[in-house]
């Protein structure tokens, strides 16, 4: 009897506790990646806000780290109008779609300092003239190459080539390898090739150009990457992860991959190549330009949000400066440029901090339209397709634009970019 | 069944009792909760997706509203190249997982069904792996056919059959062979355990009075075992045949429908258009077309057979 009131006592004190919380704060939902690491690094920014702006309290929720298991829940929360996240973490490839959709706040009324961060960074993250969410932090993809094994990085993917394969018959098991199975990595890494040797998805108008004449010449390049044996078949299957064991085992001698397998791959209790590798920029080709694909978040605030200037004071404060240095701690490079020239960056960054900043400049970010994942879930398609062997490059690409082409008319998205602001078409 | 419920017992000793019209309502009335359900669970949502598919409805696009198109949908899923290729590999996985889950199901009921010691141990030790969940046994597969660390490659090499070991799942034609031996491993236990309890239900008698008159084995199996195993197999052959028509899961895990698109079944494809691209009108034209695909193999089966199974007591497989 007595522990029973005990714990009826205990229930009427905490639920006083939670339902009157000690003050009027106003409370804001972050939702995005909140586990290990990030989580904690993020817990600490959040403290130091909320020190800052006792107004405010910040309530995080964690999601999916999962890409497209985050995508499909955000849409569906934003779909149903839910005020709540008031904070979104965007992957860099969704911010046109759900600005399209209505579904985010153009921040133009806070004046965003868009000169402060690398322009590829704001292209990626604007619709229809208006900025819909800041960068927070930036991936680029990169070559990653064995020191061992090679006197210099390929200044040329002609070079590439000729290593990877002098590699292989020097008994390294792969020359090169990429991420090629079908998902969003296969059109990270085309793009890189795409851009080496000139060619582009989506021109200026919105039409589908992927099977440009450079179209074609980048994808037969990686064919023949393939068929010559440079790069093993294996990597068909193979996602960022599976790339990285094989060049920690010593097994490649060159890889493509993000900026997160630097740390990793210098431990030397479970990497064989620690010390012996080094990165470099993506080469380029006859016709093009060394190229890497931008990635990474940018936060922005939902346009259902009860509370857009307490949720701008969070966005505002997360991609200030100092967090922006602090996170680039975890992984990934920070898109203010200024930073670059912070003796503390070069500090905490892994490699030179001029080799980083030339990379970055270099970032291509993905087509900015609403309907990137389809454009890019076709693409894939024809893609291995190509890479397996299943139809030549040409008839590959000549396919992908086809069906691409006629999503981007079926979508009408040029109209709406042609025509009026996002607020308009709602 | 529910229907026959408020029927009153057949007229027995007293023929006086005349079923009357309260009764029947008395009836209906305790049968309404049961129907309201079935309504609701069943027949709402196939309703409310067969509306859907009437529509252009995609989530990511608000822009575009949702405009009725009657049978817009339709049209281009029977245009669409990747559809009938979708329909092919779920036809092709059908065929073949099916004929040789049932040959391996039938032997190995026919095995179990002697008897020898430990039978009961060897019964449940089939089940096992029926009872792993398919995501799991998808994921154990795919780590046998892995062509770096895979033992399927080592084991073949082994043996002399591989020169170099193969990467499985970059080619169609490779890639279907793990698919189709994961599910067969899978589910042949299923089959074999619904074929033995058809065999116990044959009058032993049969075989007795076959032995006496002198046939042989093989005569016994076809001209009795089968025979009157018909309805057994028939249930095995719907549920098989509808599960494997349906295949998700399996694939999805393995190869995700790759290369290319070469092993996408049906299924996933809808899974593809509805849920990661949110095409809602088109993906429900799909989930309808897999529904009439499905409900017109069963009927089809039924009809082939020539067995009621209604009356059928062999089969002891629920009825739906």
């Amino acid at each position: 009897m007595r522990i029973l009131v005990l714990a009826a006592l205990l229930l009427v004190a905490t639920s006083c506790r939670s339902g009157q919380p000690d003050d009027r704060r106003i409370v804001v939902t972050f939702s995005g990646s909140a586990l290990g690491a990030e989580g904690e690094l993020l817990a600490r920014h959040v403290a130091r806000f909320e020190q800052a702006n006792p107004g405010i309290h910040v309530r995080i929720q964690r999601t999916p780290d999962d890409a497209t298991q985050r995508h499909q829940l955000f849409v569906q929360w934003l779909n149903a109008r839910a005020g709540e996240p008031d904070i979104l973490q965007l992957d860099v490839v969704w911010t046109p779609e759900f600005a399209a959709a209505g579904w985010l706040l153009a921040l133009d009324r806070w004046k965003p300092d868009r000169g402060d961060f690398f322009p590829s960074t704001i292209a990626a993250n604007t619709w229809a003239g208006s900025q819909f969410a800041v960068p927070w932090f930036m991936d680029v993809g990169m070559l990653y190459w064995r020191t061992d094994l090679m006197r210099a990085a390929p200044a040329t993917m002609d070079e590439l080539a000729a290593n990877a394969r002098r590699a292989r018959s020097g008994g390294v098991p792969y020359g090169i390898v990429w991420q090629s199975a079908r998902y969003e990595g296969l059109v990270t890494s085309f793009l890189e090739f795409l851009g080496a040797f000139g060619g582009r998805i989506v021109a200026d108008d919105g039409r589908v150009v992927v099977d440009s004449p450079e179209g074609i010449r980048a994808l037969a390049f990686m064919r023949d990457l393939i068929t010559s044996g440079a790069a093993p078949t294996d990597i068909l299957t193979w996602h960022e992860e599976e790339s990285r064991f094989a060049f920690q085992n010593g097994a490649a001698a060159m890889m493509r991959n993000w900026p997160y397998a630097v740390t990793l791959l210098k431990q030397p209790k479970d990497s064989r190549v620690a010390g012996k590798f080094a990165v470099a920029p993506m080469p380029g080709a006859a016709g093009g330009a060394p190229t890497a694909t931008l990635g990474g978040s940018a936060l922005a605030i939902n346009a259902f949000t009860a509370h857009p200037d307490a949720a701008w004071k969070v966005v505002e404060f997360l991609t200030a400066p100092e967090q922006m240095l602090d996170r680039s701690r975890l992984s990934g490079y920070p898109p203010r440029p200024a930073l670059y020239d912070d003796p503390r960056l070069a500090e905490i960054l892994p490699i030179p901090i001029t080799l980083a900043r030339s990379i970055v400049e270099r970032a291509v970010p993905r087509p900015a339209t609403p309907i990137y994942s389809q454009l890019s879930e076709l693409l894939q398609i024809d893609l291995h397709r190509a890479l397996s062997g299943q139809v030549p490059p040409d008839r590959a690409l000549h396919d992908a634009a086809r069906a691409m082409n006629a999503l981007v008319e079926r979508t009408r998205i040029r109209e709406l970019v042609a025509g009026r602001g996002t607020r308009d078409a709602r | 069944m529910i229907l026959k419920a408020p029927r009153p017992a057949p007229p027995a000793a007293r023929p006086a009792m005349r079923p009357d019209r309260s009764e029947a309502r008395a009836g209906w009335l305790l049968t309404a909760p049961a129907l309201a359900t079935i309504l609701f669970i069943a027949l709402f949502p196939l309703g409310w997706t067969l509306w859907e598919s009437l529509h252009e409805h995609d989530l990511r696009m608000p822009w575009l509203g949702r405009p009725f198109v009657g049978v817009g949908n339709y049209v281009t899923i029977l245009q669409d190249a990747r559809f009938w290729q979708s329909l092919g590999h779920t036809a092709l996985f059908t065929v073949i997982s099916v004929a040789v889950e049932l040959t391996l199901g039938l032997a190995l009921a026919l095995a179990m069904n002697q008897a020898f010691r430990g039978r009961g141990v060897v019964r449940a030790a089939v089940l096992v792996p029926w009872a792993i969940p398919t995501v799991v046994a998808a994921l154990l597969w795919r780590f046998i056919f892995d062509s770096q660390a895979g033992i399927a490659n080592v084991v073949l090499s082994n043996v002399g059959l591989l020169q170099h070991p193969l990467v499985w799942f970059v080619r169609a034609s490779t890639a279907w062979v793990p698919v189709i031996l994961a599910d067969v491993w899978k589910t042949t236990p299923f089959v074999a355990l619904l074929l033995l309890a058809g065999l116990q239900s044959i009058d032993q008698e049969l075989y007795e009075a076959a032995s006496t008159d002198g046939a042989s084995a093989w005569w016994q199996l076809t001209r009795i075992t089968i025979p009157l195993l018909k309805p057994a197999i028939l249930v095995a052959l719907i549920f098989r045949t509808l599960d494997a028509f349906r295949v998700f899961d399996l694939i999805y895990v393995m190869t995700g429908g790759g290369p290319g698109t070469s092993t996408e079944p049906v299924a996933l494809y809808t899974f593809n258009a509805l849920l990661q691209n949110l095409e809602f009108g088109y993906g429900a034209a799909l989930s309808v077309i897999i529904f009439i695909v499905t409900f017109g193999l069963a009927m089809l089966y039924m009809r082939g057979l020539g067995v009621d199974l209604g009356d059928s007591r062999g089969g002891g497989g629920p009825r739906r």
